[in-house]
């Protein structure tokens, strides 16, 4: 991986976590789910994804979108139910989606879009151009038989799908080994034989260098695969959840910043300066200030739309 | 002895078929257990075999038409040269064995 | 062999719904079929018979027991650009499938802008026919009012083809919902059979006295019914809805102004039922007229035939239903002065 790579990520890091901060100081926030700690697993993913595959993902839908490269203009409008997104505010965070764009996109319901991602890939699978789907989701869904069940077929049909388990400890309030009896999540994949690993998903690096060789292998003919990357959520499971956490579990935390942790390391191999940092910190504020612009000036979607293309 | 072959019922859930196949034709000598006609239904193809030596003389229904369970679908008789009547309703029912496959 | 080209056949019902999916993979090289033994086993009720032979098993899918996965699969692969028909044996089972279909396959053209369309088939055999209490049920009116969800249910041979074909056509969900004890008829097919659209019922027998809607094999009941009741001089105009949403209440008020009796007829449940959503609107656009509703009695089917037959619609207890209503007192139409 070159350093452009790294820089890029770093700043795209930088740029999920300003954008959504920009989100939360608007009185229109609405009820969000925040991707701040986890940055990492979009943004490595994203990195490992070609212009033709797609990528799915849950609620949790912003880091991954912005990472996959959507116009964060569009984004900002899609999130604040504006009508320039491009599901032109109907679907918000919870169904953000532009499959033009490679990102088929977000569907609310816990594990809902596993087996859709499966037939996504069954379409390109038809294709044999070796493009591929990614399907997000968190521990929480882990628990659902959608995810076994589209594991088995997956499995069976040598579908080329990409599943990424972004696991931050947590389904709202319940830790992970509460809720789920495997040793590690990517245990769950073993016995259907599919190729499967667990990395530090506070690593951009770690989760990149993961992605890029489980999607070769998925791209390759060589069937399914699932990556664990085990993360950490900064804030509370949504806007309207309470936070369980106590304080010095959630410095803990903050004390593994996925941000943090690459800008130290570029500054300490000499890939960028204090300058340098600074800089780029200067052209994320500006492309969000322009993002929340653009968003701004979009009109809220006219009455009539509630019963428009509903098929 | 003269004979019509029917497919005997009543059968659970089966009122007509459709002839599939006749294994023979007018003057064919079937050895008990040959296959004589498979018939479809909207579950299985049956298979009607003779349970005698017996020729086939008539058939009523070719291959593609319709008929109902119980009515003939073909004349058969114990010798070749036995005179055919006009009709086949009245002849006594052939000895016959069916398997659903 | 004649030299003449065959313009109409007698099929058996299963032939007509296999003549349909086949010219359908036939033409459209991204027509899939995924569902239970679906393969070369041909069809829980043969009506995909030849086509695994014809199309081999990229394209005629045999799937685990899993109708969720099965269901979502579908729905994602339409999405991305298959034509897929996802053929669920029982209707029951389709309970398992609610998620990805209620919640992603009904809202996906909305709720992305229209930017994600899917064209997706789902077949369901419904109906009691000694199978119990769990492989019985008839429940389309929980689906019909699904926004984004079209579902239909063909009645006999032709309509069997023609919903199907429509169906394998539609740019969005289609819930196709057949019936067991339609496999072993048989009817007419013609070589250059239609199409038939969605949201248009027909009128399987005309009539002067009362109006019977129907779909599936109630209809047939309603039809043996209508030959009961002519013999005693009640002639009963039978409406086949082939379509549930959409539904064409045009045709069923047109019905309905002419007889000003109403009885709808299901093998589901009356409670809010089909024909409380029927009898509902009828009276919007027409005021108020005399309708009874029946349907199966408030009670899981027994696999027990004693009970099974206590249990469901048949031609005397539509018969009867029909003298009852047109024993109360026709209602004036409203005065327009």
């Amino acid at each position: 991986m070159t350093a452009s790579n790294d820089i890029g990520a770093l700043a795209a890091m930088m740029f999920a976590r300003a954008l959504e901060s920009a989100l939360l100081t608007r009185a229109d926030c609405g009820f969000q789910l925040l991707s701040s700690g986890q940055e990492a697993v979009a943004v490595g993913l994203a990195a490992a994804l070609l212009p033709h595959d797609q990528l799915l993902c849950s609620g949790r839908s912003i880091a991954p979108a912005l990472a996959r490269g959507l116009d964060p203009g569009l984004v900002m409008a899609e999130l604040i139910g504006r009508a320039a997104g491009p599901c032109l505010g109907r679907g918000g965070r919870g169904h953000l989606s532009q499959p033009s764009a490679g990102f088929f996109g977000a569907h609310a319901v816990v594990a809902g879009n596993l087996s859709i991602a499966a037939g996504v890939a069954l379409a390109l699978q038809a294709r044999r151009d070796g493009s591929i789907a990614a399907c997000l989701f968190g521990d929480g869904a882990c628990g659902a038989g959608a995810l076994h069940e589209t594991m088995n077929i997956a499995a069976l049909w040598r579908l080329p799908l990409l599943l990424v388990c972004d696991n931050n400890l947590y389904s709202v309030s319940t830790p992970r080994a509460a809720a789920l009896a495997p040793r590690q999540l990517s245990d769950l994949a073993t016995p259907f034989g599919i190729k499967a690993c667990t990395v530090d998903g506070m690593d951009v690096r770690v989760v990149r260098e993961a992605a890029v060789a489980l999607t070769d292998h998925v791209r390759n003919g060589g069937g399914p695969a699932f990556l664990e990357c085990i993360s950490r959520r900064f804030a509370s499971h949504s806007t309207s959840a309470r936070e369980t956490r106590g304080k010095k579990e959630l410095a803990a935390d903050r004390e593994l910043d996925p941000i943090k942790r690459l800008e130290n390391a570029l500054l300490a191999e000499g890939t960028l300066s204090a300058q340098t940092v600074e800089a780029l910190r200067e052209e994320v504020r500006a492309k969000v200030m322009a993002a929340c612009a653009f968003a701004e000036a979009s009109p809220l979607p006219v009455p009539e739309e509630a019963f428009a293309d509903v098929g | 002895m003269l004979y019509k072959l029917v497919l005997p019922g009543p059968i659970d859930d089966l009122s007509e078929v459709r002839v599939l196949e006749w294994h023979g034709s007018t003057g064919t000598r079937f050895n008990p257990g040959d296959l004589v006609v498979e018939l479809d239904t909207h579950k299985a193809v049956v298979e009607m075999r003779a349970s005698s030596k017996t020729v086939l003389r008539r058939i009523l229904v070719a291959a593609g038409e319709w008929q109902q369970v119980g009515e003939p679908l073909a004349i058969l008789s114990d010798s070749a040269d036995e005179p055919l009547p006009d009709r086949a309703e009245n002849l006594a029912q052939s000895s016959v064995t069916y398997e659903m496959v | 062999m004649s030299a003449e080209p065959v313009r109409m056949r007698r099929v058996f019902f299963r032939e007509a719904i296999c003549r349909a999916v086949r010219e359908t993979l036939d033409a459209d090289p991204n027509a899939i079929v995924m569902g239970q033994d679906v393969g070369a086993f041909g069809g829980s009720y043969r009506e995909f018979s030849g086509l695994f032979e014809r199309f081999g098993p990229a394209r005629v899918r045999d799937t685990p027991v899993a109708e969720a996965a099965m269901v979502g699969l579908g729905i994602g692969a339409a999405a991305a650009g298959l034509r897929p028909l996802v053929s669920i044996t029982y209707m029951d089972f389709v309970l398992l499938a609610l998620d990805p279909l209620v919640n992603y396959a009904a809202k996906a053209r909305f709720k992305t802008g229209g930017q994600i369309r899917v064209p997706l088939v789902v077949k369901l055999t419904a109906g009691a026919k000694g199978q119990g209490v769990a492989h019985s049920q008839s429940f389309e009116s929980w689906l019909m009012s699904v926004p984004g969800l079209r579902v239909v249910a063909p009645s006999n041979v032709a309509n069997a083809y023609g919903l199907m074909r429509s169906a394998l056509q539609a740019d969005g969900p289609v819930v196709y919902v057949d019936h067991k004890r339609l496999f072993p008829t048989s009817g007419p097919l013609d070589d250059s059979a239609p199409e038939v659209p969605f949201g248009m019922a027909t009128v399987s027998r005309p009539g002067r006295h009362a109006t019977v809607i129907a779909h599936s094999y109630m209809v047939s009941v309603a039809l043996a019914a209508s030959g009961v009741l002519a013999a005693t001089g009640i002639d009963c105009e039978v409406i086949d809805l082939r379509s549930l949403a959409p539904l064409d209440l045009a045709t069923v008020c047109t019905s309905v102004s002419k007889t000003g009796a109403l009885l709808t007829l299901e093998e589901g449940q009356v409670a809010c039922g089909i024909g409380a959503e029927i009898a509902c609107q009828v009276q919007a656009r027409l005021g108020p007229v005399r309708v009874s509703r029946l349907g199966a009695v408030p009670a899981p089917v027994s696999s027990n035939s004693v009970l099974e037959a206590a249990s469901l619609p048949d031609a005397a207890r539509v018969a009867e239903a029909v003298r009852r209503l047109l024993r109360t007192p026709e209602i004036p139409p409203p005065h327009r002065g």
